[in-house]
């Protein structure tokens, strides 16, 4: 889960830094509350500013800020960084209020699709350990598929093709989501996003391919 | 600094939108968002050459004030209408009808000069 | 057109110029300081409506699975709250405080076009007006957020006339909005009085130039954006481009992102102001974070494609760039306003209470920022809860405690009445609690996977916990604006009750020109009886008390410079 890994450094650092400028902020406005209270016998600095120690406080916001671009747009690309091995390839269509997952690879048809009520929910299913590329487009209005456990998100757009990647490492079933409002059972457009072993998931295309649409 | 600072001030922030717009096209973006930005920085250089002339017309800073002496009344048909003209794409154009007679009600009470309720 | 000098020659209508003249007069009045008074009343009273939607909303919402509200009518709801606070209420109220405050703060007896900013106003209230009739029809009002992507606000996915007057109701008021800030924007650059350079106009004026330029350049992208909606509406074809469909949030999000600075600046200004009065001393790092403001408002013009990450059609890198990048005026603003308490002799009346407190909550809001800015996690954390609470830590952690801060510091002003110190911080307490109750949990609800605009959740999601908790905030809030309404309700009926409890010139021993004139001033702002003092620099009256206590030796020259 390459995505989710790079979200959690980046995260991590900046919650660190963030962490820190918040304690830090927090600490001078505590001390203020404190010791330059009016009781306290202080008297207000009519000094109107200080140029010197500003300049060199700008500098090292600047500098912060060019590490920050470059650590950001670094993992921007490492997390866009593509296996050579090729693809399993799964076509998104997404609609109101559900979504139809297509396998164009699969030797015969091979769509799963439901209604989103009740326990209708499509069953998405991955291999792990390869490389899944998502294409992603809408029947209708804009929506967004958003797997939470996988961190990322892409938005389905009519008329228009997104596409991602992502590699699963684990197995499990997580819940997908339509992220992007999109009217009236937008809350209930959510699918299952399940990730199998190379070797089951095989199984799985074999068992289903052929019929109109599958469930898992 | 200048003589015109409200210009220079105008101008430089129009024009730090025109850097801020080149850098975009080292990144590329689609061509509708050039002709946003672009059309911005034009009509912010537009708005800080109108500031400049009113700078070489007037004082940078007044001791005296030109003063509204009419009241606002001419405001509120003219308002009235634009709003019922808007309404004219929701219910229909024929609101047209109503608002054009607001709207000239407007300027025709804006025209009477030093008439109408004063402003206390 | 008249010509007159700055003070008329009676003196009477010192005091009672606020309280003359029928309804007429108030609603076609030139004077800006009832204009803005109107934009600024208008703008509260639908804050408390929009608050009771948030407050269905956060009904609905406390429990899983919950049926108070049917999944349309929440659609509603969150849409009418969001469009309103926006639209209607933080812009409005800011650019309302410009038209009151700027035209004293510079010197200037008036504004610099009364008629068009009075029409400003109009066409702001009929908007709202406009905008809020959609619940009165069959279809009930708007319901696809406040910035409505198409094709889902198409007329094919969105039938409703309640979408077609949220159209025409926005683009009035937003109209409104654009002549009104124009009207602020000349008089600060255009009608300051003899002594007043640029460089000695206090940061609430600088704040109205910085917000006003982004009026000027990012708001008439909105009204593009609503005319492309428009005209998709009247021609659907239009929208089974994707041109369109991108080219629509473009157009939106040029005028989205500057519109959250637009509802940030003026009461960073406000707070700047009262950090001064009530730290005793000057804003420290003046013309650092006029410069940082200026800096601060062009950068903010150029990341709105960071709402639009998740498109995969923008220039990720470029918007990422340059929204980092605001962390430096940012952190300028910071130094001055962590440096004028740093450095000064604090008094806690209510408002430098809601100052201070604005300083931590928001920085909350803005560290959330830098984190939203960053594509790796913005994937994951956009159109989230995570994004719900960020934009409320700025918006109303921030900006309101500012706004509130502005009402408790120029109440006396305004009005000539001092509001109730103890309501005043019951008020607060409750605020500061409500909302850290409110909004905290929210991060936390987008990190798991909650995603915002959705009308109920299930009960197996884990989400029932966090929500209740916003829920209960949502009450605690709803108790401290209450507090706030019924302390100025009390504050009125006192007057008519008791006569007049008037309000010093200046209660709090505050610096700029407005505090030199009567409480409310007069007509025409400064009178022989109270004329404009020799304006020295920034804080002019914190001069005068200077020399008045050091025996006429002139010391308030600290900040000088910039003579134009």
């Amino acid at each position: 889960m390459n995505r989710r890994q790079v979200f959690g450094e980046v995260l991590l650092v900046e919650t660190v830094i963030a962490g820190f400028v918040f304690v830090a902020v927090l600490g001078l406005l505590a001390f203020c509350l404190v010791r330059r209270r009016a009781g306290a016998g202080v008297s207000a600095s009519q000094r109107a500013e200080r140029p010197g120690l500003e300049g060199y406080y700008v500098a090292a916001l600047a500098s912060v800020a060019v590490l920050l671009v470059g650590y950001t747009a670094w993992q921007n690309h490492r997390e866009q960084d593509p296996k050579r091995e090729e693809p399993v390839r799964i076509d998104v269509s997404a609609f109101q209020w559900c979504w139809s997952f297509g396998y164009p690879q699969a030797e015969k048809p091979l769509q799963v699709s439901g209604a989103c009520r009740g326990k209708q929910q499509p069953t998405v299913v991955v291999p792990t350990g390869r490389p899944v590329t998502f294409t992603l487009t809408s029947k209708d209005v804009i929506h967004s598929l958003w797997v939470p456990e996988l961190r990322y998100k892409m938005d389905a757009f009519p008329d228009h093709r997104n596409t991602f990647t992502l590699t699963v490492d684990r197995e499990g079933r997580w819940k997908g989501r339509c992220a992007e409002f999109c009217g009236e059972r937008h809350s209930t457009m959510d699918f299952w996003f399940k990730a199998v072993s190379p070797e089951e998931y095989e199984q799985w295309v074999d068992a289903h391919a052929g019929a109109s649409t599958a469930r898992a | 600094m200048t003589r015109h600072p409200a210009f220079v001030v105008v101008a430089a922030w129009g024009l730090f939108n025109g850097v801020l717009l080149a850098v975009l096209a080292v990144y590329g973006e689609s061509s509708l968002v050039y002709w946003l930005w672009g059309g911005v920085v034009a009509l912010l250089e537009l708005a800080a050459l109108a500031v400049l002339l009113s700078s070489l017309a007037g004082p940078e800073q007044h001791v005296g004030y030109r003063l509204p002496g009419r009241g606002g009344v001419a405001v509120l048909p003219a308002a009235v209408g634009l709003a019922v003209l808007g309404l004219g794409f929701v219910h229909g154009w024929w609101l047209l009808a109503v608002a054009v007679p607001l709207l000239g009600c407007a300027l025709l009470l804006g025209a009477v000069r030093g008439r109408g309720a004063g402003d206390e | 057109m008249t010509e007159a000098a700055t003070a008329p020659t009676t003196d009477s209508p010192d005091r009672r110029a606020v309280a003359s003249g029928g309804w007429l007069r108030w609603l076609t009045t030139t004077d800006h300081k009832r204009i803005g008074l109107l934009t600024m009343g208008t703008a509260l009273l639908l804050m408390l409506l929009m608050g009771l939607l948030a407050l269905l909303m956060r009904g609905q919402l406390a429990q899983p699975e919950e049926n108070l509200v049917a999944p349309g009518v929440y659609n509603q709801l969150f849409t009418m709250h969001g469009s309103g606070m926006i639209y209607l209420v933080m812009t409005p109220f800011a650019i309302g405080l410009g038209v009151y405050l700027v035209p004293l703060q510079v010197g200037a007896p008036a504004i610099a076009f009364p008629r068009a900013t009075l029409l400003g106003f109009w066409l702001y209230a009929l908007g709202a007006l406009v905008m809020l009739s959609g619940f009165a029809t069959s279809e009930g009002a708007h319901a696809d957020g406040w910035f409505s992507y198409p094709p889902m606000a198409d007329r094919q996915h969105s039938p409703g006339v309640g979408s077609d007057l949220w159209i025409v109701g926005v683009f009035l008021a937003t109209v409104g909005m654009i002549i009104a800030g124009w009207a602020v924007l000349w008089t600060a650059l255009r009608r300051r009085a003899a002594g007043m350079t640029m460089l000695r106009m206090p940061l609430f004026s600088w704040s109205m130039v910085a917000t006003c330029l982004m009026v000027m350049g990012a708001f008439p992208s909105l009204l593009a954006a609503l005319g492309l909606l428009a005209a998709g509406r009247a021609d659907p074809s239009i929208f089974a481009s994707n041109v369109w469909n991108i080219g629509y949030q473009h157009l939106f999000w040029f005028y989205g992102h500057p519109v959250v600075y637009v509802m940030f600046f003026p009461y960073l200004g406000a707070v700047a102001e009262v950090l001064a009065a009530f730290s005793g001393r000057r804003f420290f790092g003046y013309r650092g974070t006029v410069l940082s403001l200026l800096a601060f408002a062009a950068l903010s013009m150029s990341v709105w494609g960071h709402h639009m990450f998740t498109t995969g059609q923008v220039a990720n890198d470029y918007y990422s760039l340059t929204s980092l990048v605001l962390l430096v005026p940012a952190g300028v603003e910071y130094f001055g306003m962590v440096g004028t308490v740093l450095t000064g002799r604090l008094v806690f009346r209510v408002p430098m209470l809601f100052a201070l407190a604005f300083i931590p909550q928001f920085l909350i809001g803005g560290l959330t920022g830098i984190m939203v800015g960053t594509p790796v996690i913005d994937y994951h954390v956009t159109d989230s809860y995570f994004i719900v609470a960020h934009l409320h830590y700025v918006l109303f952690a921030g900006s309101a405690f500012g706004l509130f801060a502005a009402v408790y510091f120029w109440f006396p002003k305004v009005t000539g009445l001092m509001l109730s110190e103890r309501l005043g911080r019951i008020h607060f307490w409750l605020l500061v609690v409500g909302t850290n109750l409110t909004f905290l949990p929210m991060f936390g609800l987008g990190y798991v996977g909650m995603p915002r605009r959705v009308a109920s959740y299930a009960s197996f999601d884990g989400f029932g916990l966090l929500n209740l908790l916003a829920s209960c905030g949502a009450g605690v809030l709803a108790l401290g604006v209450t507090a706030f309404v019924v302390n100025v309700a009390w504050t009125f009926r006192k007057r008519t009750l008791r006569g007049p409890s008037p309000a010093p010139d200046d209660p709090w021993g505050a610096h700029a020109l407005e505090w030199a004139t009567s409480s409310p001033p007069p007509r025409l702002n400064f009178t022989p009886r109270h004329p404009l003092p020799p304006i020295t620099s920034n804080a002019p009256l914190l001069d005068l008390r200077q020399r008045a206590a050091s025996g006429a030796v002139p010391e308030g020259r600290a900040s000088e410079g910039g003579a134009s």
